[in-house]
């Protein structure tokens, strides 16, 4: 029988990672063209600039074998004391956890209200949200600086987290919306009827179901502000504020273009994201869509 | 359980790391100490240099502390665009005379003139950098104090030829022998951002014009010997030269140059240290542009590099005392030998180590060869950037690929630089 | 009482949101808008001054690159939203079943978004060099791919491809998440075959998602030049020019903010226009 579905109220979790356990007899060869061979070309797709980085970071300047031997690490060395990156790669993840808080916190709250509520305004507000996306970053550069500087945020890692955060929710409230929408209201009414107030039905209940739109919004937020160069560069002037984007971007120039201190310094910069992403993608489950394409 | 203490546990980290986060603000006197910004203009490989120059400098003078900041240079002028119009600018900026004309006439630079007057490096700096960054601004005072300039250089690889070309069709005959499919070429053309500059220079080296208006204000781009170069120059290319030069901007040009398959590649002295990374100092060489038509060596000059303060310090005093203690001998000297360029102060243009580079030897004659004539572009300006960046690029292109005759392209560029002269004229009283 | 409290929730809700936004947009949105009716160019100060609707005049009338860039906007978005979407939900599909290093897999296929965009340009820039790329491996070792007018599209699209297909992958394993396991098991029973699982159970709980993904993409690729930029310039000879490259070149490179203004404005109704055209034809939103 499939795995248990309805929630009841007072469960706060899903069955997890049952499917996962139950082997899957690997019988039929419709499953590896569908599945195996699809996957294995996309994956070689997405892994070669990888390896390419990787070839360029550990490789001598100027050298152009595919298979990188002797192995140089003065790359590292370059990006790491000359250029400063240890710096550049703890102020990338305090601007990105705490703004990925303050995203997901808001997203959740906003989207909340536009899902569950039918209130005056709220074509308006959706609206409004679309609309801050459509100018690009650069155009609102001076103004955004002068508000900063009036706050007093600018040169301070502060500035980027406030910039960041603005910038991510207008899609964050939006998507999260959408994924609460997708839990159905029925499932609240119950806890309510039985008792809860609002909030605690929505904490135990629907909470629980919108852990992998939480993920999905939440990298999204930390992805772009991890990768975001315009604000980090313009609004902090302080050689220990800068991210890491701006540290890449020293090594093109007009007169010098690193491309192994870039490679390395890519290096650097992707491989705990890419860690972190292998742990959470685990959560991207909750189990009861088990088998959605059965084979 | 296990999902909320994990989230406790982030939580904790982020609120730890946030911290050990952002320290005391800058420009603030601790106990005695001034501390005055430096935006390097070029932040990121030559952090190292000014990092031990400040040690040096900050040895020397105990109550001044210098903070640096390094911008990456394909940013530079968006950055201190955005700083003046916020008010947040630095005590002291790299700033080359490129966009000095942008920065004067937002009016955010402190003129050096009374500063130099009494000042220990009086004299000693050349005079061709002194009076370039003076011509750049309408008002002819020195908004900048020069530290180093640059110029065009062919890198060559020795291996390949062993000796350089002395004359424009030395060079148009090597670059065509040294071609051999499917993938050795005798020379790159830079067709995609910064290609204006290099054509220029490379025209004006050929056709051997001196001035870049006649005497009626009208442009000189579009003499019928730059016409000439540049019709040789398009015929190279996808010959002589690879097909990816039409997209070739700096990175990709040397991307594509370190790897040895290209016999010439047209850049500047700055780019000295990737050659050697990239080749080894032995296999690498530098010639100065050949001498053209007119038989005189003709040089268009590179923007000059140096050092301004702005209006807005707070620490003047200290700035300049900064300022003077880079274009000294001993600095200025330092600095130069570790990047490969032309040193401003004359004093350390004597030094053994410019003789000792070949490329820089090269450059260094070239430039003090009583024969040679010097064109300055007209940094001055307020389109001559736009003019040779997003108007002619796309043109030039257009031309490397046979939709835009050389001609038309130059007529079309001479006739820009034409009008915002007379307008510039009108604008600054003649 | 509580009625009015219950009224007032969705407000309080959206407040931090809204205050936030009010706050740090109102303000340089409502700028930009000033400054596109005016002559306003950070090097030439003496031509500043009102210009009223001068600017857009000379965008719609004189200028030619305006209508290139936006009928290449045109095609860059739609080719690179369908072919995203397209492979994303395939994606999401797959890694969405269950078999042995379904984590791994997971992890390599959403990791292009990690990389900074000064690395993505960065490393595709060399992979497209002839003399330091991929292609020589191919057999093909001269097609200078970034610089030949028929082969540039196809390149930019492609790594731009690779950068954005995580989103959708991402977007849509989410979504995927939230359908009923026991909707797949009834349809079965009902004796539905794969693909009419697919359509009928999948693509109606997912149309949404679909939507706002493809939505907000949308707008994010018409906007951001970076890859555009660094990659080709615009190039060659401005063939793969967008608007917002355009404006970039215009307003930053060349200071000419007041135009840049303009461009801008025109960009944001063609966007607004545009969304709420998809969003009503979508009939987003509404009951299934």
């Amino acid at each position: 029988m499939s795995t248990d579905v309805a929630i009841r109220p007072g469960r706060a979790h899903a069955p997890q990672n049952r499917s996962r356990r139950r082997p899957r007899p690997k019988r039929d060869r419709g499953r590896v063209l569908r599945l195996y061979v699809p996957l294995g070309l996309y994956l070689v797709f997405t892994l070669i600039p990888f390896y390419w980085m990787v070839v360029f970071a550990v490789r001598p300047s100027g050298s152009t074998t595919p298979v990188p031997w002797p192995i140089t690490f003065e790359h590292f060395e370059t990006v790491w004391n000359d250029i400063g990156y240890a710096v550049f790669f703890r102020n990338s993840v305090i601007v990105g956890v705490w703004s990925l808080l303050a995203t997901t916190v808001l997203a959740v709250m906003g989207g909340y209200a536009l899902s569950r509520f039918r209130f005056r305004g709220r074509s308006l507000f959706m609206v409004v949200l679309l609309c801050t996306q459509f100018i690009p970053g650069a155009m609102l550069l001076i103004p955004l600086f002068t508000i900063f500087k009036t706050l007093g945020l600018i040169n301070n890692l502060g500035s980027l987290i406030v910039a960041d955060t603005v910038f991510n929710l207008p899609l964050s409230v939006i998507l999260m919306s959408g994924f609460i929408s997708a839990v159905p209201f029925t499932v609240e009414e119950a806890a309510m009827v039985d008792g809860c107030t609002r909030l605690r039905a929505f904490l135990a209940v629907v909470l629980p179901q919108l852990r992998p739109g939480l993920i999905a919004v939440g990298s999204f937020a930390f992805i772009h502000t991890w990768n975001n160069f315009l604000f980090a560069l313009m609004f902090v002037s302080r050689q220990d504020s800068f991210t890491i984007p701006v540290g890449l971007s020293y090594t093109i120039g007009e007169y010098s273009a690193d491309f192994g201190a870039l490679a390395a310094g890519g290096v650097v910069a992707a491989v705990p994201v890419v860690c972190v992403f292998a742990v959470v993608q685990r959560y991207l489950v909750t189990g009861i869509s088990a088998g959605a394409v059965k084979g | 359980m296990k999902r909320t203490t994990a989230w406790a546990a982030i939580a904790v980290l982020t609120v730890a790391v946030a911290g050990c986060g952002s320290g005391s603000d800058p420009g603030s006197e601790e106990s005695g100490k001034t501390t005055i910004t430096f935006w390097d203009n070029n932040g990121g490989t030559r952090t190292p240099i000014y990092q031990e120059l400040i040690k040096r400098f900050e040895t020397a003078n105990p109550t001044i502390h210098v903070e640096y900041v390094g911008i990456p240079i394909a940013s530079v002028q968006q950055k201190y665009d955005t700083a003046i119009a916020g008010g947040d600018t630095p005590d002291v900026g790299g700033v080359t005379t490129s966009y000095l004309a942008n920065l004067v006439g937002q009016q955010a630079l402190e003129p050096a003139d009374d500063w130099l007057g009494k000042s220990a490096v009086n004299g000693k700096l050349a005079a061709p950098m002194l009076d370039s960054v003076r011509d750049t601004v309408p008002d002819g005072k020195l908004y900048l104090v020069p530290g180093t300039s640059n110029l065009d250089v062919v890198w060559y690889l020795k291996d390949k030829l062993p000796e350089a070309p002395k004359t424009w069709d030395e060079f148009f005959t090597d670059a065509h022998e040294l071609t051999k499919a499917p993938d050795q070429y005798g020379y790159t053309i830079r067709g995609g951002a910064g290609s204006i500059f290099q054509v220029l220079a490379e025209m004006y080296a050929y056709s051997g014009v001196t001035e870049f208006f006649d005497a009626s204000g009208k442009s000189t781009v579009n003499d019928p010997k730059n016409v000439e170069y540049l019709t040789k120059l398009a015929g190279l290319y996808k010959k002589d030269t690879p097909e990816a030069d039409v997209t070739n901007d700096f990175p990709k040009m040397v991307a594509a140059f370190g790897t040895g398959k290209i016999a010439m590649m047209h850049h500047n002295l700055g780019s000295y240290n990737d050659q050697v990374k990239a080749h080894g100092a032995d296999k690498i060489g530098a010639f100065a542009l050949p001498t053209g038509l007119s038989g005189k060596r003709t040089i268009v000059a590179n923007p000059v590099d140096g050092f301004a303060v702005f209006k807005g310090s707070e620490h003047k005093d200290a700035a300049w005392k900064f300022v003077e203690f880079l274009v000294s001998k001993e600095s200025n000297s330092y600095w130069n030998q570790q990047t490969g360029q032309i040193p401003a102060n004359t004093e350390a243009q004597g030094d053994s180590w410019v003789t000792a580079l070949p490329h820089l030897k090269t450059a260094v004659d070239a430039l003090n060869d009583p024969n040679t004539a010097v064109v300055s572009p007209p940094y001055y300006l307020p389109q001559f950037s736009s003019i040779t960046k997003a108007d002619t690029e796309p043109l030039f292109q257009k031309v490397l690929l046979g939709q835009m005759k050389p001609q038309e392209f130059l007529d079309t560029m001479a006739q820009k630089l034409t009008d915002a002269q007379a307008e510039w004229k009108k604008a600054t009283g003649g | 009482m509580a009625s009015l409290r219950r009224r007032a929730v969705p407000y309080l809700l959206i407040s931090p949101t809204v205050a936030l936004i009010a706050a740090f947009l109102v303000y340089p949105i409502g700028s930009v808008a000033y400054y596109s009716l005016q002559n306003r160019n950070l090097t030439r100060p003496w031509a500043d001054g009102f210009a009223g609707l001068e600017n857009f005049r000379r965008m719609l009338f004189e200028d030619e690159l305006f209508w290139q860039s936006l009928g290449f906007t045109a095609k860059w978005v739609v080719a690179e939203i369908g072919l995203q979407l397209l492979l994303g939900l395939a994606l999401a599909l797959i890694v969405n079943e269950s078999f042995i290093g379904r984590g791994l897999a997971r992890s390599l296929v959403f990791s292009p978004w990690a990389v900074s965009g000064v690395l993505t340009t960065g490393i595709w820039i060399l992979l497209y060099t002839p003399q330091t790329g991929v292609l020589r491996f191919l057999g093909q070792p001269e097609t200078a791919v970034l610089g030949n007018l028929d082969t540039v599209f196809p390149a930019v699209v492609v790594t731009e491809l690779w950068r954005g297909v995580p989103f959708f992958a991402i977007l849509l394993l989410a979504g995927l998440q939230g359908i009923p396991g026991e909707l797949y098991e009834a349809a079965a029973v009902d004796g539905a075959g794969r693909v009419r699982r697919f359509r009928h159970v999948t693509l109606p709980h997912l149309r949404d998602a679909i939507v706002l993904a493809t939505l907000l993409r949308s707008v994010w690729e018409f906007n951001n030049v970076d890859l555009l930029y660094t990659l080709t310039g615009g190039g060659p000879a401005q063939v793969t020019t967008t608007l917002p490259l355009y404006v970039a070149q215009r307003a930053i490179d060349s200071k000419d903010f007041g135009y840049g203004s303009a461009l801008t404005m025109a960009g944001f109704v063609i966007l607004l226009f545009f969304s709420l055209l998809y969003l009503r034809l979508s009939r987003f939103g509404e009951e299934r």
